[in-house]
């Protein structure tokens, strides 16, 4: 997958350019997010290690290292940039790291998939009951229910991500029916995630909101 | 004359340097690297800042800064400072009332403000391009360079795409090459981060004169990354001063009339005594609000105490703390996690604004940098990266709001959320909706609300070039880029035959490429009027120095020279005094040149009268 630095020979540790030799590639097709910070595609992953990767090869190709450089050259730091932060943005997210391979691996997307059980449903109205209150009413009693709520979303978000992490661990290979099964169950539990996140983000505005007033 | 040559002798022009500028809302300033560290740039009696202050004449002529500010209440109508909050706005986004301001502001056809001055209209650009000018200037004297052509520009890192395009178009007018336009609080973490040596998690609470910046950076091994940044654009210590003003026009409203009440000459009066008075109560506990207008024949006093200011003001300084309780939030992040708190911007030294941040964050801010400098010092450092000086120092922004299309229904579809790390791109497919449709409209938004309505629309995108085919069967990938710069570029491409797509830009809120060619076009014009003025006004008070010393040492030196060498220096004496009078460059350069070298010979024979008084009567061994 790695090549040459078509300008030094030295092996590139990412195909956006030479760490070596400083030079710029032009990679002749857009890299994965995985291949941008020179990684093998895996969910599970050291997060230290993987910032390093960004600032190692940011310091390779941001376009603040290139403002007097020729327009094409300045266009090529800024293309290069702009992929390693979106590769990172996805790598750096559980989510958004498992989303992408089960996408990439051929599994469903999010719509394929969209019907939830209803016994999950009838927990997220739940849910919404709580986030309603609160909004509500400055009552002790909902705003208990919505640190309950927050602490149990958190713990629920936790267990989806580890089943999800143990799927995928190792890659499910896409052809194989077994696989394919994999992958589907992976999806539905993705699918719950944004469910669990969504909440989550309304309780953060709820919270802001609230202090702010 | 001899000593000016050995003078000129020492003044080699410095090396082309790229500076850093803070624009801002009160005053600007500008820094550049200098030895191995960022340097404000000033003379020696003068603190640097430049009032962003401007002062047009009925003749059209230009004062920039402090003596622009000196004409605020002789001129009020004509004096326009604060322009900053008109960048890339249209008269609907102000949140400034009109009849509270002393100048008249309109709006164009595309509904851009411009402000009328004599009649005239300029655009904020136009205006903010006239105090790039003077700070140009200035950086040119202190660096004894003939031209700064490139500078790193500060905006608000909650300014959003048209008003960075609007502060990119203002240094194009002042002929300056913007090698990068950075944020304010990002440049004043470079600055801090350099001082202190320090790393860890940082936030930098930026309010100014008219904008709040928070942002929030981690520092490690010289990686300057911001990880959230939140802010208001319409919130700073003008504001502060408004609510002094609103004082004075409520108390004053039995006395006053209505049009008395909005009369220029005294909204600028009234902005200057509360402006001295918010200064004043940073280190009293009270003040008095003294407000003088000889043609209304009005003198008001009334005194201030610092609670009572600090009880108007509490509002705007919660609005402060919903910010940063928001950029927290972004960067998932609790007080406790903040290793250290920097102040920054002159509204920092209100106390009450300083008591807010130590109690939000459970920590005494810094405040060793000037709060004025720090901005500056830090946009210099990036000029210095930017121009290759170094590569050791990574500064990795993001990008305030998020960026979004409409939708059919009036929604918007977030391609890019806030805080994304810059550059950053995203690519979307569009198809066709009708056979043979050859374009696609687009409406690019700006902003975290979900209605297109509630959004700052960046303009109207057309798609044209798309070939000929049956509905839905093109394939146009569209890419939105948002550069280092913060600007957004759109690029497409039918993806089927690979035809590039056209993507035509309407600004909402910014000049087009021909109105910024016209504007320069004039400008040009203009700059080549007002830089022989300056020539001819220097060359001459340099003709009036050289006569000076010509006629104190004529006759001392008469003596020693020959009757050829006097008659010229005579003649040239005669010429450049009537010269001093032309206003013709050509005629004053000349004569300037034909008296340098007439009193050559009169500085040869003073050199060696000095070596020989300085050898006369000493012993040789003392020598």
């Amino acid at each position: 997958m790695m090549h040459t630095c078509p300008s030094c020979g030295a092996g590139l540790e990412t195909p956006l350019g030479c760490v070596a030799c400083g030079v710029l590639v032009s990679p002749a097709s857009a890299p994965s997010p995985f291949e941008a910070l020179g990684l093998e595609p895996a969910f599970a992953l050291d997060a230290v290690d993987l910032k390093r990767r960004l600032l190692r090869f940011s310091r390779l190709s941001h376009p603040d290292f290139f403002a007097t450089a020729s327009p094409e050259t300045r266009e090529l730091a800024e293309r290069g940039s702009a992929i390693l932060n979106d590769a990172y943005a996805i790598l750096s997210d559980d989510f958004r790291r498992a989303d992408w391979l089960v996408t990439h691996l051929g599994g469903p997307s999010e719509s394929d998939e969209r019907e939830m059980p209803k016994a999950f449903l009838m927990e997220v109205l739940e849910w919404n009951e709580t986030l309603e209150q609160a909004r509500n009413s400055d009552a002790p009693a909902s705003l208990l229910a919505l640190d309950e709520l927050h602490e149990a979303l958190v713990r629920r978000r936790a267990e989806l991500m580890r089943a999800v992490g143990r799927g995928l661990a190792p890659l499910p290979s896409e052809g194989a029916s077994a696989g394919a099964e994999t992958l589907t169950g992976l999806r539905r539990s993705l699918n719950a995630v944004r469910y669990v996140d969504r909440a989550l983000r309304e309780i953060r505005a709820l919270r802001l909101a609230r202090a702010a007033r | 004359m001899g000593y000016l040559e050995l003078e000129v002798l020492n003044n080699q022009p410095a090396q082309a340097v790229a500076i850093g500028i803070d624009l801002g809302t009160t005053n600007s300033l500008a820094a550049a690297w200098i030895n191995g560290r960022p340097v404000v740039l000033r003379t020696e009696d003068d603190s640097g800042i430049v009032p962003s202050v401007v002062n047009v004449s009925e003749s059209g002529e230009p004062l920039v800064g402090r003596k622009a500010r000196d004409q605020a209440v002789v001129d009020p109508e004509n004096t326009i400072f604060s322009v900053k909050r008109f960048m890339g706005r249209g008269l609907a986004d102000l949140d400034v009332d009109l009849s509270s301001l002393p100048y008249r502001v309109s709006e164009t056809e595309r509904g851009l403000v411009q402000i009328e001055i004599h009649g005239r209209k300029f655009t904020p650009q136009e205006i903010s391009a006239l105090i790039l000018t003077r700070i140009q200037q200035l950086a040119c004297q202190v660096l004894n360079t003939q031209e700064v052509r490139s500078a790193v520009i500060t905006v608000p890192a909650y300014f959003d795409d048209a008003q960075r395009q609007a502060t990119r178009d203002a240094a194009r007018l002042a002929g300056l090459d913007v090698l990068r336009i950075i944020n304010e609080p990002t440049a004043a973490s470079l600055a801090y981060g350099l001082d202190q040596k320090k790393e860890g998690t940082v936030v930098i609470y930026d309010l100014g004169g008219g904008t709040f910046d928070v942002s929030i950076l981690s520092i490690q091994d010289s990686v300057f990354q911001v990880l959230a940044t939140a802010g208001d654009t319409h919130l700073g210590g003008d504001d502060f001063d408004r609510l002094l003003v609103d004082l004075a026009r409520e108390e004053l409203g039995a006395k006053l009339s209505a049009e008395e009440l909005s009369d220029p000459a005294f909204l600028q009066a009234a902005r200057l005594a509360a402006e001295k008075c918010k200064h004043a109560l940073s280190t009293a506990p009270e003040c008095e609000l003294v407000l003088v207008v000889p043609d209304s024949n009005l003198h008001w006093r009334r005194n201030v105490t610092r609670t009572e200011f600090e009880a108007r003001i509490e509002p705007l300084i919660q609005r402060t703390l919903n910010a940063c309780r928001q950029a927290l939030s972004d960067a998932n992040l609790e007080t406790a996690q903040i290793d250290e708190v920097v102040l920054v911007g002159g509204s920092t030294r209100v106390p009450a604004v300083r008591r807010a941040v130590e109690d939000f964050f459970g920590r005494v801010p810094h405040t060793e940098l000037n709060p004025d400098e720090v901005v500056a010092l830090g946009a210099a450092t990036q000029a210095y990266v930017l121009s290759g000086g170094t590569r050791e120092l990574l500064l990795m922004d993001v990008t305030p709001l998020s960026l979004g299309l409409e939708t059919m229904g009036g929604a918007v579809a977030k391609l890019i959320q806030r805080n994304s790390t810059i550059p950053c791109s995203v690519t979307e497919g569009f198809t066709t909706y009708a056979d043979n449709q050859t374009g696609i409209d687009f409406n690019i938004l700006q902003g975290e609300r979900e209605l297109a309505k509630d959004c700052r629309s960046l303009g109207k995108f057309k798609l044209t070039g798309i070939p000929p085919m049956p509905a839905g069967m093109a394939r146009v990938a569209v890419r939105f880029h948002i550069d280092a710069d913060g600007l957004l570029t759109v690029s497409a491409k039918e993806e089927s035959t690979g035809v590039q797509a056209r993507i035509e830009v309407q600004p909402m809120h910014g000049l087009t490429d021909d109105e910024v060619e016209g504007m320069l076009a004039q400008a040009f014009e203009h700059a080549k009027e007002d830089f022989d003025a300056r020539r001819v006004a220097d060359l001459s008070a340099e003709i009036g120095t050289m006569i000076h010393a010509s006629e104190k040492n004529i006759d001392a030196g008469r003596e020693h020279l020959d009757r050829e060498a006097l008659a010229d220096l005579e003649d040239a004496l005669a010429a450049a005094r009537l010269a001093r009078s032309s206003q013709d460059l050509a005629t004053v350069q000349s004569a300037r040149d034909a008296l340098e070298q007439a009193t050559l010979p009169l500085a040869a024979v003073l050199m060696n009268e000095v070596a020989r008084q300085a050898v006369t009567g000493r012993k040789l061994d003392e020598m």
